[in-house]
């Protein structure tokens, strides 16, 4: 094989036509960088740039900063190799990299350098990493570990082969089955934080991923709260780029970041669904997705559910989200069966059984009452037997036996169970043909 | 787009001749994509630049106050959607050949360039930010031989992308002749240049200074 020659800062391959033998991507990142990394007389020269100029407090300036050599990686993390250049973004740099001891890949995400400045960052990095550490979730990245070096703090990752949905939506490659397949995963994934007291804030399609066997995982838990931003990711591009990030986040998180809670989650997905469906966000007054694409309409109501300003109106779990989508898909994929199809396919001992090991109390006292019951109505029967035995159809003979004393016991008995027992039964009954129904339902 | 769409005046039909002398390749490589035919692709080329540069559709390009990288794409499309035909007739009724293109090193570029698959649209926006970096790297270079120091900027060119490791400003110096601090203070200002340079050529094409930092991601993004 020829020896193929690689960029010493991000470790892609280079092509001896392309810029002149040295790496483009890198050549274009060094008329992003801010001049003051290291080299004296830093400032900037020409009249265009910086972040000065932004008139608005609120814009942060570009957390681009100067990517490290690779080998200044192979020496900080001695415990990792083979490092490759991932991306970078607002949250930091990602690289690829093999654990060695262990012999896997992972990812391993490093923080802007400018984190560290402020002084309780280093105790919330801590207690943060530690909460999403917890958090392991098929459908969640996992953090493997974390810590800092001398210069970076950083997070070791599960890799994902894969790509981000942003790239999916880009090249038109998802449609509304691909799209009802990947939501459902989302809001698993949703549900288990918010159940762990931990909300994304983030949620776009840069941060959710699919691997190659089509699984969900969701990336960045946390970071933005961790990092400390009011709006996440903003940085002074154009505006097109500011628009881009802000237009998934709830407005709520817009207004006052401090009263967001989970729900603002619920709407990212809104608009993340939205954009999967029709290639657009949803701004303004914007049309119901089934007037853009062929979808379902009643896809309309989930997606709009979502997209409420206010937060009490949305769905308040993301899984009430995922069992509308349920529903949806269950009656799109397979029309309504007839009842008998149902009775034929199940045996109705098996179906006994099954309800028995659903209902095992109401079984119970449904016996508990009958048999009482079942005893009395016997013995009622035999003793209006016993009493016409013993009373005569001639009256002169003499009076008949009061037929109170003979039934009298068993009525009592009757009154006292019968009622219960009719009640579990009907519950039973009801429960029984539930079952049923919804048997016929599923696959 | 500053200097090349203000008025038609000469000034700025150079400044236009300037860019399409540079940026027609990645057009080559688009249209190359969607048109087999070599000939066909080299004629629907040289077309379309004597027709942009003779109706000074530079006013157009100026009045969208968009990217000229787009514009050029989007007129090339349109031109390639109607003004075949006429412009077919147009050459051979003896249009003149307003830039000299060299169309032949062009389909051997293209022919060697590893073809993958990515669409004529990708391919125009990868291969423009490949010409922009050699354009940029080729004043730098050329700055540099005016000043008889063409030695200098082969061995200070790898040091363009950051901050050097331990080692190497050593052996810069020693390839220069010069002190290792020398060395340091040729490689600080060389990267300034150059990331002058890097930001006046994207304010050419680019409405104004606030469009200059997300053209460069882009461009980046176009690298896939």
């Amino acid at each position: 094989m020829t020896d193929q020659r690689h960029c010493p800062k991000c470790g892609a391959e280079l092509s001896a036509d392309a810029a002149q033998g040295l790496c483009p991507k890198c050549l274009l990142d060094a008329g992003l960088e801010s001049h003051a990394s290291g080299a004296a007389g830093g400032a900037p020269t020409g009249p265009f740039i910086t972040p000065s100029q932004a008139a608005s407090p609120t814009i942060l300036p570009t957390s681009r900063f100067p990517t490290p050599y690779l080998e200044t990686l192979a020496r900080q993390f001695p415990q990792l190799d083979s490092f490759e250049h991932l991306g970078q973004g607002g949250m930091g740099v990602v690289y690829k990299a093999r654990q060695r001891n262990l012999d896997r890949i992972v990812a391993v995400k490093l923080l802007p350098p400018s984190v560290g400045e402020e002084p309780a960052f280093a105790e919330r990095f801590t207690r943060e990493a530690q909460a999403l550490a917890r958090l392991n979730h098929s459908n969640i990245v996992q953090v493997y570990d974390f810590g800092r070096t001398d210069e970076y703090f950083y997070f070791v990752m599960e890799y994902v082969d894969g790509v981000n949905l942003r790239a999916l939506i880009r090249d038109h490659k998802l449609d509304p089955e691909a799209a009802l397949k990947i939501v459902p995963q989302i809001c698993e994934a949703l549900q288990f934080a918010h159940d762990e007291g931990i909300v994304h804030r983030d949620i776009k399609p840069e941060n959710i991923l699919v691997d190659k066997k089509g699984r969900v995982k969701i990336a960045d838990f946390g970071l933005a709260k961790l990092l400390g931003r009011a709006a996440e990711d903003l940085s002074l591009t154009g505006t097109g780029q500011l628009m881009g990030t802000l237009g998934y986040m709830a407005p709520e998180q817009l207004q006052q970041a401090h009263s967001v809670d989970h729900r603002a989650d619920i709407y990212s997905l809104g608009v993340v669904f939205y954009e999967m469906l029709t290639g657009q966000l949803p701004i303004g007054r914007f049309e119901p997705p089934s007037k853009k694409v062929q979808v379902d309409v009643r896809l309309d109501e989930i997606v709009l559910h979502s997209l409420e300003s206010e937060p009490s109106r949305r769905y308040q779990h993301a899984s009430e989200l995922k069992t509308d989508l349920e529903t949806i898909n269950e009656f799109a994929a397979q029309p309504p069966r007839f009842v008998s199809d149902y009775q034929t396919l199940e045996s109705p001992r098996r179906r006994l059984g099954a309800s028995i090991a659903e209902h095992p109390l109401l079984w119970a006292m449904a016996v508990f009452f009958s048999l009482p019951l079942l005893f009395a109505l016997v013995g009622l029967a035999e003793s209006l037997i016993a009493w016409r035995a013993l009373s005569n159809p001639n009256p002169s003979i003499g009076p008949n036996p009061p037929i109170g004393g003979f039934i009298q016991p068993y009525a009592i008995l009757i009154v006292l169970f019968g009622p219960f027992a009719f009640l579990t039964w009907a519950y039973l009954w009801r429960a029984l043909h539930r079952g049923r129904d919804e048997g016929s339902r599923t696959a | 787009m500053l200097a090349a769409g203000h008025r038609s005046s000469p000034d700025s039909r150079r400044a236009l001749e300037s860019l399409c002398q540079t940026y027609w390749y990645p057009l080559y490589a688009y249209v190359r994509r969607r048109v087999l035919d070599v000939h066909e692709a080299q004629d629907l080329t040289q077309a379309f630049f004597a027709s942009l540069l003779e109706r000074n559709s530079l006013e157009a390009a100026h009045r969208e106050r968009g990217r000229f990288r787009s514009f050029l794409l989007t007129a090339f499309k349109h031109f390639l959607a109607d003004e075949w035909d006429k412009a077919k007739a147009l050459k051979r009724g003896g249009g003149r050949r307003a830039i000299p293109l060299d169309l032949d090193s062009g389909e051997s570029r293209y022919a060697h360039e590893a073809t993958e698959n990515v669409s004529p649209e990708r391919l125009y926006e990868k291969q423009w930010a490949l010409t922009f970096l050699d354009r940029v790297l080729n004043r730098l270079g050329d700055e540099f031989i005016a000043k008889g120091k063409e030695r200098h900027f082969e061995v200070l060119k790898p040091f363009l992308v950051g901050e050097a490791q331990q080692n190497s400003y050593e052996n810069a110096a020693r390839a220069l002749g010069i002190s290792e601090a020398a060395a340091k203070v040729a490689v600080h200002r060389a990267r300034r240049r150059y990331r002058e340079i890097l930001r006046a050529e994207i304010a050419e094409t680019v409405a104004g200074p606030q469009e200059i930092d997300d053209e460069i991601r882009q461009l980046r993004a176009a690298l896939g």
